[in-house]
């Protein structure tokens, strides 16, 4: 698929192309079936936890703001329905060497007031999100403007209306992954250089088009977008529509009142299941669930044989089956499976009590020590029972002779307290930004500071440390094996040095790997076409009503 | 006639009732753990950025220049910007959505319990020791007992999930977007002349409504109960009935009057509890109102939307209480003596 790999040739491009070309035939002559372009009819509710807190997706972080700007605007590179490759969308061709990009783009994508999209757009969209000169600059409230393209661009560059030039600080292969991130939609210039408020309007190239935003009664109107470029939409209507509890959310579902729900937690797929009028569906998730050893302030974890004796005592699939539900599967590695950066090679630490004492009494640790384990409070998609995994942490690591005292905390607590390094043992996990695996290594094991002579962690307090590295772990033959991925263009040469760091933080093991959940929905059967996507979307404007 | 003078104290105790109530949730607030600038920034922020927001927000300054800001803008009625609820928007605009969806929920839940709660209250009275008098009072007890979060969830399976006739959650139908006029959304269909809408907010309502009024009506119908049967004793109600009145009359006519008072006060009471009681209802029914607002700014560290509400609510409380004074010194004048 185009941009899987960074360098990708026109020739590579046009037969992926060609490929898209029959499966858009066949979406539309399916669309066309139904109507296509809002003719199919019918009103698609999509039920969620949480209202939008704006409609500006350059001023959030927040997963539901981007589940209904991603239906208004398109980026210049999207993520394929319900996987991890990334395809086009406002580009239709691109190329990476080295440090320069160059996309070439859509000539016949206009937004939803009419004005044609160019490459002013995305320079306007970029300098609104991160250049501070810009009088229209958003403003540092995200750290995603930084985290997308502010750390990596040098500069951007329009070589007429529809070609961009980027030139990257440094090569950066996950780069193209970046643009596809929700936070790096296209903007209309004009409207960023107006009088235009996007935290409560909206004006985009994608599907869908702002009808009603009601802040009462957390509901957002969708209707379709006359000028969109490609396929869809198939409803008439589709409405966002905030049920915060899991329960009469999915109530909601079954009684017919929402075609679609997310965020299901275990207690509730059954519910789901039992009823004749809606499923369950679930898709592989791109997340990882784990316990992280804080190096910096626990002599013992420094040792990785006190770590792997931890690894071994701790019984992650009764945690995973029972806790979790089977929701999840039982993790290995800081890489979830659904990326080509998983070493398939590996398996999770088996529960074998006998080889943790061992373990320990070869460290000098026989005698067991104690710890705090700090915690967040609420379910999170990654860890849907944080209170009750930490009871099971203790339960384990009682029988080799290791105390754990639980330290719960709120969440924003809990992450300014473990940011801080305060923790000597925290739950943690990780969702995917840009699917690359990348996103996992390099920003939760890569230190980003040097590591000291002779040792393989670092003071937490190290000017620049990355602190989403709650580990303080800094194992330089990892960190070279990362930054070398991170600098090479080619996919199989960047998986097989990641599969080499998966097996080196494997055998270190700075991590108790704990799970990777799956993606669950609550799907009502009259919906069509529906898929469920880890990463981007949801594509609601491919789906259909009955 | 009430006087001014009494009017105008009360009123003048607002002021120092509103501004502990600020002083104190200002203290909760940053004495207690979360930090709003992590919210805002989000987990994938460097601890720079968090710092840098941090100072964007004030956050860094002394606690005392905060409080000193705080109170100034409090003063002023400028209640900030929301940190995480709607990014960017005015306290104020948000208070302004949310409030009248409350108000609606309590007066509506109000005017079931007295509909309800009165004449149970002096049938009770009137029929003491029977049949009536005992279910009346076995009610009664259950209302108070039961909580709101197992009394609603119970009405969500039975009416809409076992017989399917009321709508499990929400305000109203998720196709109706009505224009805002009153915020009040009864009202607000009726302005609009959508006569489907109206019904759907009306059926949207009736749950909760059952849930706040059954609670209300529960401690109306007792407070009515032992007001009505010690007025009862009085002489002049004798006296009355001596001079040959109907019993219906001199009910009616004398001991509803004199009942009444202790039963204001409760009505007083509960209308502040029914805000409070609004927080478990809203979340139970899906409802936007001050309530689940108040409990979403907590668990994201809105301080401005926190501080806020809190104040809305002890105004309200406050000013309830007032009427209710104003209420019982025209119903017994002694009082304003």
């Amino acid at each position: 698929m185009p941009g899987d790999n960074n360098q990708v040739s026109r020739r590579r491009f046009m037969k992926s192309a060609g490929s898209a070309t029959v499966v858009a035939t066949a979406a539309s002559s399916v669309s066309g079936c139904l109507g296509g372009n809002g003719s199919g009819g019918g009103t698609l509710r999509y039920g969620r936890s949480s209202h939008s807190e704006t409609l500006d997706p350059q001023d959030t972080t927040s997963g539901e703001v981007s589940k209904v700007t991603n239906q208004i605007y398109d980026g210049l590179i999207d993520f394929e329905p319900g996987e991890a490759a990334i395809t086009q969308s406002l580009a239709v061709d691109w190329s990476m060497e080295g440090t320069d990009v160059t996309l070439e783009l859509r000539e016949d994508a206009q937004f939803d007031d009419g004005t044609d999209f160019t490459a002013d757009d995305f320079i306007a969209t970029y300098r609104r999100f991160v250049d501070e000169e810009y009088e229209y600059h958003v403003g540092d409230l995200s750290s995603y403007g930084p985290f997308t393209l502010g750390n990596w661009i040098d500069s951007v560059e329009a070589d007429g209306d529809y070609t961009l030039n980027i030139t990257l600080t440094d090569p950066y292969a996950p780069f193209l992954r970046n643009l596809a991130m929700f936070a790096a939609v296209v903007l209309p210039k004009d409207a960023i250089e107006g009088d235009f408020d996007f935290a409560t309007d909206a004006n985009g190239t994608g599907p869908f088009q702002l009808d009603k935003l009601d802040n009462s009664d957390g509901r957002i109107k969708l209707t379709p977008n006359d000028n969109y470029w490609g396929d869809g939409p198939n409803v008439d209507q589709l409405l966002f529509i905030e049920r915060g509890q899991n329960s009469t959310r999915t109530q909601a579902l079954t009684e017919g009142e929402l075609e679609i729900i997310d965020n299901l937690g275990p207690n509730n797929i059954g519910q789901v299941e039992d009823s004749d009028a809606a499923e369950v569906q679930s898709g592989e998730g791109i997340n990882v669930g784990y316990m992280s050893f804080n190096q910096s302030r626990m002599e013992a974890f420094r040792d990785p044989r006190v770590r792997r004796a931890i690894s071994y005592a701790i019984n992650t699939e009764a945690i995973v089956s029972q806790v979790y539900s089977g929701i999840a599967e039982q993790a290995d590695q800081p890489c979830p499976p659904a990326l080509f950066g998983h070493n398939d090679d590996l398996s999770p630490y088996p529960h074998d009590t006998e080889k943790a004492q061992s373990l320990l009494e070869d460290a000098g640790y026989g005698d067991g020590f104690s710890f705090k384990l700090t915690t967040f409070q609420n379910a999170r998609g990654y860890n849907p029972a944080p209170m009750s995994t930490a009871e099971s942490i203790r339960t384990d690591l009682r029988e080799i002779g290791i105390e754990v005292s639980i330290d719960d905390r709120q969440f924003s607590d809990y992450l300014t307290y473990t940011s801080e390094g305060k923790h000597d043992a925290s739950l943690a996990g990780w969702y995917t930004d840009n699917a690359d695996p990348d996103n996992f290594y390099y920003v939760l094991l890569h230190p980003q500071v040097e590591s000291p002579e002779g040792q393989d962690w670092v003071d937490w307090d190290t000017e620049g440390y990355n602190t989403s590295n709650r580990t303080a772990w800094a194992n330089q033959k990892f960190m070279d094996l990362i930054e070398e991925a991170q600098q090479t263009s080619a996919k199989d040469e960047r998986a097989d040095l990641y599969h080499d760091a998966a097996q080196l933080a494997y055998d270190e093991a700075p991590w108790v790997y704990i799970d990777y959940a799956d993606e669950i929905r609550g799907v009502r059967n009259t919906v069509n076409n529906y898929q469920v996507s880890a990463i981007g979307g949801p594509h609601l404007h491919l789906v259909d009503v009955e | 006639m009430v006087s001014k003078r009494f009017i105008a104290k009360r009123l003048l105790l607002l002021g120092p009732v509103l501004f502990g109530v600020a002083t104190v949730v200002f203290a909760i607030l940053h004495l207690s753990p979360g930090d709003p600038a992590i919210a805002i920034a989000g987990e994938r922020a460097s601890q720079e950025f968090v710092e840098q927001v941090r100072s964007d927000l004030g956050l860094t300054d002394p606690l005392w220049e905060q409080y000193v800001r705080f109170l100034g803008n409090t003063a002023t009625l400028d209640f900030g910007e929301s940190y995480q609820i709607r990014r960017g928007a005015a306290v104020g605009d948000i208070l302004a959505d949310r409030l009248p969806i409350t108000i609606e929920l309590a007066v509506l839940g109000q005017i079931a319990g007295l509909l309800f709660g009165l004449p149970l209250g002096i049938l009770s009275a009137v029929k003491k020791d029977t049949l009536t008098d005992h279910f009346s009072r076995v009610g009664a007890l259950t209302g108070i007992s039961v909580p709101i979060y197992w009394s609603g969830p119970l009405l969500i399976l039975l009416f809409a999930q076992v017989l399917g006739i009321l709508p499990t959650s929400g305000r109203i139908g998720s196709t109706y977007f009505i224009d805002s006029k009153t915020g009040f959304i009864l009202i607000d269909t009726l302005l609009a002349g959508n006569l489907a809408a109206f019904q759907s907010a009306a059926l949207h309502l009736v749950m909760p409504v059952i849930v706040l009024g059954v609670y209300s009506m529960a401690f109306i119908s007792r407070m009515m109960r032992s007001s009505m049967l010690e007025v009862v004793r009085q002489d002049y109600m004798r006296t009355a009935r001596a001079k040959g009145q109907g019993a219906k009359t001199t009910v009616m006519k004398h001991g509803l009057r004199n009942a009444f008072i202790p039963v204001i006060t409760i009505i007083g009471i509960q209308f502040g509890s029914m805000l409070g009681g609004s927080v478990l209802t809203e979340t139970v029914f899906e409802i936007n109102g001050i309530g689940t607002l108040l409990v979403e700014a907590i668990n994201k560290s809105d301080y401005p939307v926190v501080q806020a509400t809190v104040l809305v609510f002890a105004f309200m409380y406050t000013i309830v209480n007032l009427f209710v004074d104003i209420t019982y010194s025209v119903l017994d004048p002694r009082i304003d003596q």
